[in-house]
């Protein structure tokens, strides 16, 4: 661990580089800030490289099996008498599987080819606590609990090559989530427009900055001096770009709430070029054990914010799709069979959307293991035939390149064997 | 004894060992009062200091501490602290129960809220009573944190609680996180290593949190199961279809839920993350057997008060043998209670538990000397904390210039350290507890068995260190909610800028103040013509500023 305190050694020698190099420019008459933007515009110009990886938790659980629906398996309706989605109001995919109506919007991607769907992912676990398997598939090491970091943060500790910039792993919400804690720099914003130092007035917040920044810049070394002079870059970055000036786009219309909102915030960063190659938002509500509802109800409205929300994005990023790809991941799925208030209890595998960059989308991946009783996992739930680290992994090497997975899923041998082939070349 | 025996015991009771030259009383008083309390409050540097720093300390660790009424007036307040257990597991059950019943209505008939003048209904209070407990145990912690004259106390049950780290929101573990913190690891945590580990063990917070309660030996069946699948078989013949049909499916899912066999979750925990430490020299059958050895470890159904229980029936008869050790066949729960035993004086265990203690109170990175002269105090003491604690304090790591100032505070650290800087006390409403859950450690709900982490590397961040900033100046500008102080008794308002500084530095940062940070404060001073923003901005600056991060 010791040595990792180390990694932000790079993001000081930038800087320095670019003060020294920027008192120098002073002199001829350039503004400092213009190396500092220079340096971070090389790389990223849209379509020349910038990937970016967004992941979407569902956190609760989701019904896989009435999100993507296995209309041609006779015992999911047979278990499910009052809840399952009836096959007259599905959305039919490919005639075995069919979205939830609530997923309407979805349905334009897939046919044009940019949604893929795995079903029957999940965890080789087979907890069936939601805080134990989301912690799984946060640090990517099912069974492990005391794992310390996430298999994000250890991507980025490992894939170096990136550039550094404060917004390489950015989550959205008040803490960092246990996917990108670690070792690796990474940034929680709750909100964009007001990330920085409070003030009542604009001028106040610029002031508290320059007095904090020059606080830490003389008065310490280390971590502290590193991880402040990287706030202080976001908060000059944000200020520079303004993302949030940037209204959406092509006509996508997020839905009302946080989930809306966060993936808004993500489209604007990643439009405004700040380099984030990581983003990570959560969207509860998934644990539906009590009137989860067939195409109405519970289940259902979280879907249709979901939907509104993916479809938004898709939209608004338009032609920058090419290079973002939206994973969605929940814990686990839910029993088969309806339980006795008209919900469903925890499972196991559940079904996960891939959306974007070069996603070989209009398909189903994974195998379909059945709903016979004889095929479940315990003779209750629909069985893991992909494990989830397979799918991340696949991701991380396709979308992101990442040449070297044996770190990032410790203990589960990287296998291109077992890629299930979401991506094209 | 002798005058010259007592002189020198005086001398050596009153000056750290090997920091005569380094440190001056003021000095070593300051970081004591940042390792082994919850920092400075206004003249407790001076004061301490003028007692003599070891006299402090060993006061701090007397088992006669004096009594301190006003933190008792302060806990008063707290309910949680007053209901049994029992109680709050009843109460969520039955929120529980009324919230399903509510929403199967509220389905039915459209939401429910009540308009105005209406009552409330008994489910949703009960519903926000219970939602209360974890913020109330959270805001009481910080409550103690920032209040007691006990610190240091405070300090090593806040140690203990995050060794033996249980998460708030994991089902029933919401209703017994107070009773766990108030009585498992507060009256044990300056006690005897087994016993803290024993009161854990037989904790049912734990044992739900770890799943010990799911852990039975194969193929035994509860006696409640059985008795259902004999009412069912005697009533077979009279029972209609339909009835017959709904016995069934209640047997089903009794069935369902009920434990299989072993489960390893706290066996493992226990092993790697509660006594012998990862590389503590035990293999996976190790776990097995210690799991086969506690099964039984359990509790009370839930509805009769989820009290520590041992069940005869989920108990594994058969011989084991781990870690070395034969364990015969029917030790029944004693064997646990020898395993534990073996496990707290296991050499594994007090380097695993040395190091962390001083990694806590000396440096993220402890040298082997402060750790050795820790388990050395271990087993010389029975695992005694105190004894271990007394070696920890009396090693020259502690009071080496290297670990002044070395470690970075966590969230919990800075915003109990930065009220008491200021003079300030927290009041009762969870509100200070939101403060630190914005920092980044949202307290008793960290989800992961290995506690909070210590080193600085997991608590600077670029994010959480603005978090922190603005916390600084809300502070100093008197907007932290639930926050009360009296600024004007501790830092005085003054016209003159360098006065002002002056105080800042003697008062928050104890003499501390860089000459850089003291030129960039007075220049941000340079153009505020009001004494009361010109105050704010000074403390706020001290306290989000890099000296005041660092402890």
């Amino acid at each position: 661990m010791s040595q990792d305190s180390s990694e932000p050694v790079g993001t000081i020698s930038r800087r320095a580089f670019v003060r020294a190099g920027g008192l120098a420019l002073v002199g001829l008459g350039f503004d400092p800030l213009f190396l500092d933007r220079a340096a971070y515009a090389l790389p990223h110009l849209p379509g020349t490289g910038g990937k970016t990886l967004v992941c979407l938790f569902q956190r609760g659980a989701v019904d896989g099996l009435s999100m993507i629906v296995p209309q041609a398996d006779p015992h999911y309706y047979r278990e499910r008498p009052r809840i399952a989605v009836p096959r007259t109001s599905l959305i039919d995919l490919d005639g075995q599987f069919g979205l939830h109506p609530r997923l309407a919007g979805l349905k334009p991607l897939w046919d044009e080819g940019s949604l893929a769907v795995v079903h029957a992912v999940g965890s080789p676990d087979a907890t069936r606590s939601h805080f134990d398997a989301q912690d799984y598939m946060e640090t990517g090491t099912p069974g492990a609990k005391s794992t310390p970091d996430g298999w994000a943060n250890r991507y980025c500790r490992h894939a170096r090559e990136h550039r550094e910039t404060p917004f390489r792993a950015v989550a959205f919400g008040p803490q960092l989530p246990r996917t990108l804690a670690g070792g690796a720099p990474a940034l929680a914003i709750d909100d964009l427009r007001a990330f920085g130092l409070r003030s009542a007035r604009r001028e106040g917040s610029d002031r508290l900055a320059r007095a904090f920044e020059a606080l830490y810049e003389g008065a310490s070394t280390g971590l502290l001096a590193s991880s402040s002079a990287e706030g202080f870059d976001a908060i000059r970055m944000l200020r520079e770009a303004d993302p949030s000036r940037r209204q959406p786009e092509n006509g996508a219309a997020y839905p009302p709430g946080r989930l809306g909102q966060h993936l808004m915030q993500i489209a604007q960063l990643i439009k405004a070029d700040l380099g984030v190659q990581i983003a990570f938002a959560d969207v509860g509500g998934w644990d539906t054990h009590v009137n989860q509802g067939a195409d109405q109800g519970q289940l259902g409205a979280r879907l249709d914010e979901l939907g509104r929300a993916l479809s938004a994005f898709h939209a608004d990023l338009g032609e920058r799709m090419r290079d973002v790809v939206v994973l969605t991941m929940s814990e686990f799925g839910r029993t088969v069979r309806e339980n006795g208030n008209s919900g469903t209890d925890h499972g196991h595998g559940t079904a996960m959307l891939v959306l974007g960059g070069k996603v070989r989308g209009g398909r189903m991946y994974g195998r379909w293991p059945g709903l016979d009783p004889s095929n479940r996992f315990e003779g209750r739930d629909l069985a893991v035939t992909t494990d989830f680290r397979d799918l991340f992994g696949e991701t991380l090497v396709r979308h992101l390149g990442s040449a070297d997975l044996s770190a990032i899923f410790p203990g589960h041998s990287p296998d291109p064997a077992r890629h299930l082939g979401v991506f094209g070349p | 004894m002798t005058k010259v025996t007592a002189i020198l015991l005086a001398v050596l009771l009153a000056t750290p060992a090997g920091a005569q030259q380094a440190l001056s009383p003021r000095d070593s008083a300051l970081h004591a009062l940042n390792r082994l309390a919850w920092g400075a409050t206004p003249g407790l540097v001076d004061s301490v200091a003028r007692t003599g720093v070891m006299r402090w300390i060993e006061a701090q660790l007397s088992p006669e501490a004096p009594g301190d009424p006003a933190m008792e007036n302060r806990e008063r307040p707290f309910a949680v602290l007053s209901t049994p257990s029992a109680d709050l597991v009843q109460e969520y059950l039955r929120a529980q129960r009324e919230a399903r019943v509510a929403r199967r209505g509220d389905s039915m008939a459209g939401r429910r809220r009540p308009g105005p003048g209406e009552r409330m209904d008994p489910a949703m209070l009960e519903q926000r009573r219970l939602r209360r407990i974890g913020p109330q145990l959270q805001q009481l912690t910080l409550v103690r944190a920032v209040s007691s004259t006990n610190q240091l106390g405070e300090v090593v049950a806040d140690f203990w609680f995050n060794h033996f780290n249980v998460f708030q929101n994991k089902g029933l573990d919401r209703p017994l996180l107070p009773g766990y913190v108030e009585w498992t690891i507060r009256p044990h945590s300056l006690g005897r290593f087994e016993t803290l580990l024993v009161a854990t063990a037989e904790s049912p917070a734990m044992l739900f949190y770890l799943d010990n309660v799911r852990s039975v030996a194969p193929g035994a069946t509860p006696p409640e199961l059985e008795r259902l699948r004999r009412l069912r078989n005697a009533g077979r013949g009279r029972m209609v279809e339909q009835r017959r049909r709904r016995a069934d499916s209640l047997m089903q899912e009794a069935q369902n839920r009920m434990p299989r066999g072993l489960n390893e979750n706290y066996a493992r925990e226990l092993l790697e993350l509660h006594t012998l430490g990862v590389d503590g020299g035990y293999s996976q059958r190790d776990v097995t057997e210690v799991a086969r050895i506690l099964t039984g470890w359990g509790t009370a159904p839930p509805p009769q008060g989820a009290r520590f229980e041992f069940h005869d029936w989920a108990h594994d008869e058969g011989a084991k043998s781990a870690l070395g050790t034969d364990f015969p066949a029917g030790g029944g729960r004693q064997e646990g209670l020898r395993l534990l035993g073996l496990l707290a004086a296991h050499p594994s265990t007090r380097h695993h538990l040395s190091s962390k203690l001083c990694e806590r109170l000396v440096s993220d990175l402890p040298s082997d000397g402060c750790i050795d002269a820790a388990a050395r105090a271990w087993s010389r003491n029975e695992g005694d904390i105190r004894a271990v604690l007394r070696a920890v304090v009396r090693s020259p790591d502690f009071w080496a210039p290297a670990a002044i100032g070395s470690k970075i505070k966590t969230p919990m650290e800075f915003v109990v350290s930065a009220v008491r800087s200021v003079g300030g006390e927290a009041d009762s409403t969870p509100r200070l507890a939101q403060q630190v859950a914005r920092l980044g450690q949202p307290l008793y709900l960290q989800s992961a068995p290995t506690g909070y982490p210590e080193t600085q590397e997991d608590w600077v961040n670029s994010g959480a260190l603005l978090a922190r900033m603005n916390f600084a100046m809300a502070l100093a500008a008197g907007r932290v909610p639930g926050v009360w102080m009296d600024l004007d008794r501790v830092v005085p308002l003054a016209e003159d800028a360098t006065v002002l500084v002056e105080a800042v530095d003697r008062v928050i940062l104890n003499g501390q103040m860089s000459p850089h940070t003291r030129s960039v404060i007075l220049q941000e001073l340079a153009g505020i013509g009001s004494p009361v923003q010109a105050r704010a901005l000074a403390v706020g600056l001290a306290i989000g500023g890099p000296e005041f991060q660092r402890q």
